[in-house]
């Protein structure tokens, strides 16, 4: 644990709390029921799904594919920095993924905007009740990763100068930065399965 | 010690990114070959099956589940096992209802 | 002092003879009997709940939104009865909620955390109990009570009594959301991490049955398998698992303000030595 320079060959750990591990386990269940439902129904009319699912723009959804991916890849680095001590770095790659999370939120408030603007809304048929609902349910649970961020960036603070860290303190810190960056990389695979069912999937 | 890791994460990103990027083809091609759109077992399954190698990824090389005890390795996986069986489940059992 | 000295004599198990025996002696010295009197009715109190509200009323799972006046009519007649006799249970029973909400609100005292949890628990659950069952309950016995109403009536009473009970998700998921906070912030173990997480999936499962203002039909109306199917079988889970882990705290506890221990304390000693 203290001994951070010779991680040539880390010994096995789980990374943060596995607690956190358990709820990822439960909320995935959760959306592959979700997602169950939406492509049992799917296949029942086919012809409307594929038809509403013309109206969206898959170049929106590519992007923020890549953006939220881009942000699992800047807290993983977040965490790493801080196994190996480099706080100022891991805390500049929070800041990093909180901000790809906001270039998240905007673009899929602006595709909201648009569709409603086409005239699509949560009630207009069955396609773009699934469309609301998912992406609707996954933007929730983004606005809680923001707050797991600001949780991360607490953990990451300089302490104030001539006050010694406790020494227990620094591998629980670790755990709760490990344990948010894992809520946040669920957030990520989340997406990525919703983007596949509702943009690409025939 | 760092920049190793990094470049690794870099390298896993551009990986995940291209099958991202794969998508476009896939949608490319099967607007082009059905001309109107047109529902597509095989498109499905290839695009269900391509999430889920990157849900997989995710798991191992973002979450450090390569790391973890064989515990955590087998349960996600034997969880992205599900995922499948219960996503491409539901599609073919719809298809069969109908 | 002496009885002091009496209660340190006295070992938490109950003296070997007779059920009646032991029964006379935990109501009599068993210093936790409030808490296991609570932990009991939560029990009963669910088990109550869902003979009247599956068995004896058929209003869970709910009936379809989309159905016509006339259905509606019909479906009061059919569970004509079993509405009236059912609510009438719920009406008296209704109080054994409150011992739940004290016992939850127990834990969160028990905790580490601020005092205000534990209040704003309490003061939420007290007021969702209206929304959440009562409505309904008053609703569907009102639609009841004159079966000769006018039908429009009828289906007046039908929506409001529906969209109630499952659409004011509202106050238990904030409810859901004060009691996890304090499970993560709290530093005496009183409940492990992972519960505190599964308020948070219990929470969300509960937002989602919120569309079912929206939708008469579909996944998401308020019989849909999304809205009503899969939130039951979450907060079925969720239910047994905190109804098991309040059962651990009340046996783990040992009235101190420190770290709750995971064994159960043998002897009222330890109860007396934890208190100082």
């Amino acid at each position: 644990m203290t001994d951070l320079a010779e991680t040539n060959k880390p010994a096995e750990f789980v990374p943060g709390q596995p607690d956190m591990w358990a709820f990822v386990f439960f909320e995935t269940l959760v959306f592959t029921a979700y997602f169950g439902f939406y492509l049992f129904y799917r296949s029942q009319s086919p012809e409307l799904f594929l038809r509403s699912q013309a109206q969206l723009d898959l170049r929106i959804g590519i992007f923020n594919t890549l953006v939220l991916l881009l942000s699992s890849w800047s807290i993983a680095r977040c965490v790493q920095s801080a196994r190996a001590g480099a706080y100022r770095p891991a805390r500049r790659d929070a800041y990093l993924t909180a901000l790809f999370g906001v270039v998240f939120l905007c673009s899929k408030v602006f595709e909201w905007a648009r569709q409603i603007r086409m005239g699509n809304g949560f009630g207009t048929n069955d396609f773009f009740t699934y469309y609301y609902f998912l992406t609707g349910i996954h933007f929730v649970h983004l606005l809680i990763g923001f707050v797991v961020l600001g949780v991360t960036i607490y953990q990451l603070r300089s302490p104030a100068p001539g006050v010694p860290r406790s020494p227990g303190s620094r591998g629980s810190r670790q755990e709760l930065v490990e344990t948010c960056a894992t809520y946040w990389h669920t957030v990520d695979f989340l997406w990525v399965l919703i983007f596949a069912l509702l943009y690409v999937v025939r | 010690m760092v920049i190793k890791f990094n470049k690794r994460l870099l390298v896993v990103w551009v990986v995940l990114a291209s099958l991202t990027l794969s998508y476009v083809w896939i949608d490319h091609s099967a607007a082009v070959q059905g001309g109107l759109l047109r529902p597509s077992a095989l498109v499905t399954s290839g695009v269900i099956v391509i999430a889920l190698i990157k849900v997989r990824i995710i798991f191992r090389e973002f979450m450090e589940v390569r790391q973890a005890p064989a515990l955590l390795c087998r349960l996600t996986d034997a969880w992205v096992l599900l995922i499948a069986v219960v996503l491409l489940g539901s599609y073919f059992a719809g298809m069969a209802i109908r | 002092m002496k009885a002091a000295a009496i209660q340190k004599a006295h070992p938490l198990e109950a003296p070997a003879g007779p059920l009646r025996h032991r029964i006379v002696w935990h109501c009599r010295h068993n210093p936790k009997r409030e808490l296991w009197l609570a932990w009991w009715t939560l029990v009963a109190f669910y088990n109550f709940f869902f003979v009247v509200f599956f068995v004896l009323t058929r209003t869970q799972p709910p009936p379809n939104p989309g159905w016509d006046t006339p259905r509606v009519v019909q479906w009061f007649r059919d569970n004509h009865i079993g509405i009236l006799v059912g609510f009438a249970i719920m009406f008296v029973i209704t109080g054994m909620t409150t011992m739940s909400n004290a016992l939850i609100a127990y834990s969160m005292r028990r905790m580490s955390v601020s005092r205000a949890f534990a209040y704003s628990y309490l003061v939420l659950y007290s007021l969702s109990a209206i929304p959440g069952m009562l409505l309904m309950c008053v609703a569907l016995t009102v639609g009841a009570f004159r079966p000769d109403r006018d039908p429009e009536l009828i289906h007046w009473i039908y929506d409001f009594a529906f969209l109630s009970f499952v659409g004011t998700m509202g106050v238990f998921l904030i409810g859901s959301l004060v009691w996890m906070l304090a499970i993560l912030v709290d530093k005496n173990r009183v409940f492990p991490k992972w519960f505190g997480y599964l308020n948070l999936c219990n929470g969300l499962t509960e937002i989602v049955v919120s569309p079912a203002w929206i939708f008469r039909r579909g996944v998401l109306a308020w019989n849909g398998q999304i809205a009503w199917w899969l939130d039951m079988v979450v907060f079925g889970i969720y239910t047994g698992v905190f109804i098991f882990l309040l059962r651990r705290l009340i046996q783990r506890e040992d009235f101190g303000t420190g770290p709750l221990p995971d064994v159960a304390p043998r002897r009222s000693s330890d109860l007396v030595q934890a208190a100082q």
